[in-house]
């Protein structure tokens, strides 16, 4: 083989396309000629599959990867271009940003002339809105049903994300990547202008700039039949493939009052007010999930929520435990809010239902119009009595405080909006409210979407301020998140049966901003000082992805910066601490943190404990098994070998690179001539 | 193996050997059997153990047909409805293709 493509090059030396064949023999030769012909293209991210019990989602490649010349998507003759008139198919399609939406991705799917596509990720050409994810975001998971508020079931009262076009629910059959970085794209651009311009409507003559895109899922078609063949590999395989792995992930949660962690099931003489929020996000694309409004603007408020609680709650703690929770995985079916509540039910948590008094959940609350913020409640569960007078408590004391806001409470028959209060509602009719910025849909016109980021959330700085300043600057989001976690705050000492006179104290600080962009001076994380904001995606937890995912890890440290107290362990005791009596394992956790940082060094290292814990985010049906509940998240994620992207010159038309179908059908000749030939060696016997 | 160089007894007795064999589940074994004693069978002037021969020939021949049938019906139905089967088409399988139905 490898005398024989020596050869060929020698023979056909202007030729490109023979020189595959070179890079196949080992040695210099290879490397240096490959580095020739391919640009590789290292700032791109995929979209990658994912399953559900009856689907797939998401985008595939060949497993050679997907070959077609680059053409750029700017204007509608481009489109006709490339679906029907142009000369060269498959294309490569570079994709503006203002074509990225659901008529021209359904009109790419059902073209055989796509390759693939390539969106330039930019806010010029942004559209108004662009919302990825379904019209009703988790309709099938949440507590409306057909025996639960049927009539409320389906969005048939409220469509939560009208804008929602549900690409990110779509199958495509070829590789669709995103282009972050705009000097990559400039090299492209660049490329498709020197080689594939058309010249007075006439088709442009080879060479041709061409794109190949890696992005070869091992998932099909759902997730009972990928576990089943994962599960088949690991048994009789000598080389098992993974197929998909589940989404999973760590929940975080605290409470003023330590709870005993080792203790599982009910826990005696506590009455608890859970405050909860989301943590995670999802987009189109594999790992990036900005999530501003969606998710960010829950989770400062409820950080700015415990820091205002903290002080008060220590001097005089009111009667009821406030149990504070950040839910992982709920862009996907609730993966985190239902393993909590299904630990719950199983006496495997260190509370359970019984211990709870009442929930209040923020939902998204970045975006308020004016001054309103609205309670959302459940109709079903307030027509029993009881629930209805302590919702109506609730409400009563959220209003109490509404000084700077105005509270309102949409109308009666309105159902909650997708929050995670709906998977405890399924168990158990608890009272309880969510907080929004929204009546009816939402305000967030880029629901789980790549452009729901800072500048989504009205997040800007004066332009003279260098990045130190940023971190104390006040920004009008800041302060309007600050006034809603005033509110959750007040509220939740007086649900939790405190004193109204210590409520004074109790303000957020509108600095507690910089979580979003920056990390504390207190508390360095070395993985988390990547480049760019922090991406929310659950991911796959531990197992595959190393230490805790980034974002949950962060907000454990804040959490423990906000709530715990400084001890004086060393390193090994904080490590061990069940070996020092005064500690306690069971209360609190112990992290060794770098101190505050000078102008010279880092800081000394000391040990700090708070109850701050985890608790394990995956979905109950991976844990019982049931592939194809339709009660629980089974989303699981493809698994890949490699995911790539690079750009070369095509010289000459060659149908064995331009073609992937000719491809197959030349290998298909190869083989039958092969036979053929074996064929009559034997008749000469 | 050069038959021109061997005695009849000896042809007949390998034949039948290939043509036992074959019932052993292979039928290449039968292939072989016709592919090489197809013109000891037919086209040589008559010859003691030619009638023999010739039969055998026959039955291997009918068998392989047989073979061959059954094994393109069974291969064009499960290349076919493999997909639409689900687990059954998972268990009967050896290697599964990543990534498609």
């Amino acid at each position: 083989m490898y005398v024989v493509c020596i050869i060929r090059v020698i023979m056909v030396s202007s030729s490109m396309s023979r020189v595959m064949c070179v890079s196949a023999a080992a040695g210099v030769l290879s490397s240096s000629v490959e580095q020739k012909i391919y640009v590789e293209l290292n700032e791109t991210v995929p979209c990658v599959r994912l399953l559900n019990a009856t689907h797939q989602i998401g985008c595939q490649s060949s497993i050679s990867g997907d070959t077609g010349v680059l053409h750029v998507l700017e204007t509608e003759s481009d489109l006709d271009w490339i679906l029907s008139s142009g000369p060269h198919p498959p294309y490569m399609v570079i994709m503006e940003t203002a074509f990225f939406n659901r008529s021209v991705m359904m009109r790419m799917k059902n073209s055989s002339r796509v390759a693939g596509v390539a969106v330039i990720v930019s806010k010029t050409g942004l559209a108004d809105n662009f919302s990825p994810h379904t019209t009703c975001p988790n309709q099938n998971t949440g507590v409306y049903s057909a025996s639960y508020g049927s009539d409320l079931a389906n969005c048939n009262v409220t469509m939560w994300n009208p804008l929602g076009n549900g690409l990110s629910y779509e199958d495509f059959a070829f590789p669709v990547f995103a282009l972050k970085d705009e000097n990559q794209t400039q090299v492209i651009r660049k490329c498709y202008q020197d080689h594939n311009l058309r010249v007075n409507g006439s088709a442009p003559q080879y060479p041709l700039c061409a794109m190949q895109l890696f992005s070869h899922m091992h998932a099909a078609t759902d997730t009972v039949t990928c576990m089943r063949r994962t599960d088949l590999q690991n048994r009789f395989s000598i080389n098992p493939e993974v197929l998909c792995d589940p989404l999973s992930d760590f929940n975080v949660w605290t409470s003023t009052r330590p709870l005993n962690n080792s203790a599982k099931g009910h826990a005696a003489n506590e009455s608890v007010v859970i405050a909860a929020t989301r943590l995670d996000g999802r987009s189109f694309f594999w790992e990036q999930a900005p999530s501003a409004e969606g998710t960010v603007s829950g989770i400062v408020t409820l950080l700015a929520t415990i820091q205002a609680l903290s002080p008060v709650t220590q001097e005089a703690p009111p009667p009821r435990n406030i149990f504070f929770s950040f839910f992982q995985g709920e862009a996907f079916d609730y993966i985190g809010s239902s393993k909590m509540v299904y630990d719950m039910e199983r006496n495997d948590f260190v509370i359970d239902l019984n211990n709870v008094h009442s929930m209040l959940e923020i939902g998204q609350v970045g975006l308020r119009r004016g001054r309103s913020l609205w309670m959302h409640s459940d109709p079903v569960s307030r027509q029993n009595k009881s629930v209805d007078t302590e919702v109506s408590e609730e409400e009563r004391k959220l209003s109490l405080f509404s000084h700077a806001l105005s509270l309102d409470q949409p109308s009666v028959s309105q159902p909650l909006p997708p929050s995670s209060f709906q998977r405890f509602l399924r168990v158990r009719g608890i009272p309880g409210l969510v907080l929004a910025d929204h009546n009816t849909s939402f305000n967030n016109r880029y629901y789980e979407s790549l452009y729901d980021d800072a500048e989504n959330l009205n997040v800007t700085y004066p332009p003279d301020l260098s990045p130190d300043e940023q971190l104390v600057y006040e920004t009008d989001a800041a302060k309007s998140l600050a006034e809603v976690a005033t509110l959750v705050a007040r509220s939740l000492y007086i649900q939790a049966g405190g004193e109204k006179k210590n409520l004074n104290n109790i303000t957020a600080d509108p600095k507690i901003w910089f979580l979003h962009q920056h990390v504390s001076d207190c508390v360095r994380l070395l993985w988390f000082l990547g480049s760019g904001p922090p991406q929310f995606y659950i991911g796959l937890g531990p197992r595959i992805h190393g230490p805790v995912h980034s974002v949950t890890r962060f907000v454990q440290y804040i959490l423990a910066n906000l709530t715990g107290t400084v001890t004086n362990l060393t390193e090994s005791q904080c490590q061990n601490p069940s070996e020092v009596n005064t500690e306690n394992k069971d209360l609190f956790s112990y992290f060794w943190v770098s101190g505050p940082a000078s102008v010279n060094n880092t800081g000394e290292p000391f040990c700090r404990s708070a109850s701050v814990r985890l608790s394990k985010a995956v979905s109950p049906a991976f844990e019982l098994l049931e592939y194809g509940s339709p009660n629980y998240s089974i989303i699981p994620q493809s698994r890949w070998k490699s995911i790539r992207a690079r750009i070369f010159p095509i010289f000459k038309y060659c149908p064995l690179l331009t073609n992937h179908t000719s491809m197959e059908s030349f290998r298909k000749w190869t083989l039958m001539t092969g036979f053929v030939v074996q064929g009559h060696k034997w008749t000469c016997l | 193996m050069n038959l021109e160089r061997m005695p009849n007894e000896e042809k007949l007795s390998l034949c039948r050997r290939y043509y036992l064999g074959g019932f052993a589940f292979l039928p290449f074994l039968w292939l072989v059997n016709v592919l090489w004693f197809f013109k000891e069978a037919f086209l040589k002037p008559a010859y003691t153990e030619q009638p023999q021969i010739k039969s055998y020939i026959k039955k291997s021949a009918m068998g392989l047909i047989l073979w061959v049938a059954v094994l393109t019906t069974w291969i064009t139905i499960f290349q076919h409805f493999r997909a639409r089967w689900g687990e059954v088409g998972d268990y009967l399988s050896f290697t599964i293709p990543l990534g498609t139905a």
